[in-house]
């Protein structure tokens, strides 16, 4: 098509777009898109946590009471040596107390009242992976020298699983979306595709090409979409930066996503969704017109 | 059957949803230059065998050849460079109310992305062939029914087609109108545009002295040089 030609019908497009009642359209596909991003949103910031849990997740291992150092480093050295293990630290009853205190905060002044310190050592043992957990765990308690071994592989389980969930919810949104948005830009492409259908009849008998006719529409509806969902992303992009920071200042150890550069991925995202939204509308409405 | 004809029929037949056969078994050669009317009661299969021609439709059985293709093989997109060989004109004339006489013309020469060169020198010319270069700027509203249909001819003929195909261009019109308009398709005839109207008009069909090719359920029951619109003793 020539960029002549690209000129004429775009304008035709445009002129077209005043015309029509294509503002509740633009609202309607805005509407669908707020929820299918707000959706994308929360999966995203529930996944991003996940990682960050996933990475965190630490086995603890107690050691028998009043074990001897040479005990301790032998026990030490045999879960070094266990696949998936990262790495191993020693946590001295001391520092078990301090732990406990820092954990209790205002509530911890009883600590200072006890008679001993009735905490035992333990080691840290950091994973290479979550899932490696299991095993890892099974084998340390296997090792000579160690009393308890505790962490906690059903938070990482639910967590997986909820993941689960709502990503699946966030893609059935995906769709109803995708079909409910394209029906009402469908619905009223087809009213400017009826008001012209004699025009539409005549190109066709003067030997326009299904293209030429099908362009102005397809870019109707294409402009539609983009529109729609680039309102959208301007609202839940504005309602994100202030969500993220009432979360910073009343959970600031929430680790929410705020990288720049992934929000504007998930904005161009959704952008091309509106404007698929807009394509697949113009041309279940332009099809059976072309049959001339 | 001469197979090098400009349109050739050949055991031509068409049925519609509900088993209504509009033609049944036409065989027909049209050749270039000629001007040919179609005639025939209402039903008798007229505007089902124009619209073979530009391939509005296509035959249930049968072959249709128009310039050497044969129009139910065209792929879906050979069809627009067929019908911009072929002018059409309808009795509704199927004039853009919201454009002028001369955006209507240039419409048909924009639809096939010609330049603005070649629109400026064609649509002038057009309108000139049909008298009314003087009523480029009005709106199809202001001009009278013989005005609106010459309009509807400048469009068909500013591509300089092979074949006018015209469906009752008259039907709508008064008779002295009626024998301006016919004045004007024989002018384009005469100038090697092979002219194939669909009409009821006996008086015009009486006083030209053209070919007639006369329908009747759907069959060709005449076909004459120099005919009349009715059988003649």
């Amino acid at each position: 098509m020539k960029l002549r030609t690209v000129r004429l019908l775009s304008g035709q497009a445009v002129r077209s777009l005043k015309k029509t009642p294509s503002v509740t359209s633009i609202i309607v596909v805005m509407a669908c898109m707020i929820v299918l991003s707000s959706f994308m949103l929360v999966a995203v910031n529930l996944t991003h946590i996940g990682s960050q849990f996933q990475a965190d997740v630490q086995i603890r291992a107690f050691l028998v009471p009043d074990l001897s150092p040479d005990v301790a480093d032998r026990a030490r050295a045999a879960i070094q040596g266990i696949p998936g293990v990262a790495s191993v630290a020693f946590v001295g009853k001391d520092e078990a107390l301090q732990r406990l205190g820092k954990q209790l905060g205002q509530d911890s002044f009883f600590l200072g009242d006890l008679p001993r310190n009735p905490l035992p050592e333990s080691f840290d043992i950091s994973l290479i992976r979550a899932d490696v957990a299991d095993e890892v765990a099974a084998a340390t308690s296997e090792v000579d020298g160690i009393h308890d071994v505790r962490y906690a592989p059903k938070l990482v389980d639910r967590l997986v699983g909820v993941l689960r969930i709502l990503w699946g919810i966030t893609g059935a949104i995906a769709v109803l979306v995708l079909v409910g948005a394209s029906l009402i830009v469908s619905n009223t492409i087809k009213l400017t595709v009826f008001a012209r259908r004699k025009e539409i009849e005549i190109m066709k008998l003067v030997g326009a090409t299904d293209s030429f006719i099908l362009f102005p529409f397809v870019l109707e509806g294409i402009i539609i979409g983009f529109l729609g969902a680039g309102a959208a992303a301007a609202i839940v992009y504005a309602g994100y930066q202030g969500v993220v920071k009432w979360i910073s200042s009343v959970a600031p150890f929430m680790p929410v996503v705020t990288d720049t550069s992934r929000l504007g991925v998930a904005v161009v995202v959704m952008l091309c969704f509106g404007a698929v939204v807009g394509l697949i509308g113009s041309n279940i409405s332009t099809k059976r017109y072309l049959k001339v | 059957m001469e197979w090098s004809a400009l349109v050739n029929m050949y055991g031509v037949y068409k049925a519609y949803p509900g088993n209504v056969e509009a033609l049944r078994g036409v065989n027909l050669n049209i050749d270039k230059g000629d001007f040919v009317f179609i005639v025939g009661p209402s039903g008798s299969g007229k505007s089902t065998l124009l619209s073979m021609i530009y391939r509005g439709t296509v035959p249930t059985r049968g072959h249709v050849l128009v310039s050497g293709r044969n129009i139910a093989r065209l792929r879906w997109r050979e069809v627009p460079m067929l019908r911009r060989r072929i002018g059409v004109i309808f009795q509704d004339y199927k004039l853009l109310l919201d454009r002028s006489v001369y955006e209507n013309v240039s419409f048909a020469l924009e639809v096939i992305e010609a330049s603005p060169k070649e629109i400026e020198k064609k649509v002038p010319q057009a309108l000139s062939m049909v008298g009314l270069a003087h009523k480029a700027s009005a709106m199809p509203g202001e001009l009278a029914g013989g005005e609106q249909q010459r309009v509807a001819i400048a469009r068909a003929i500013v591509n300089d087609p092979l074949i006018l195909v015209a469906d009752e261009p008259t039907g709508n019109l008064d008779p002295d109108t009626a024998l301006d308009i016919m004045d004007l398709l024989c002018d384009i005839n005469l100038r090697g545009t092979t002219v194939v109207m669909a009409t009821h008009n006996q008086v015009i069909v009486d006083m030209m002295r053209k070919r007639v090719v006369q329908l009747e359920r759907g069959m060709v029951v005449r076909d004459e040089r120099w005919g009349a619109y009715c059988y003649e003793a």
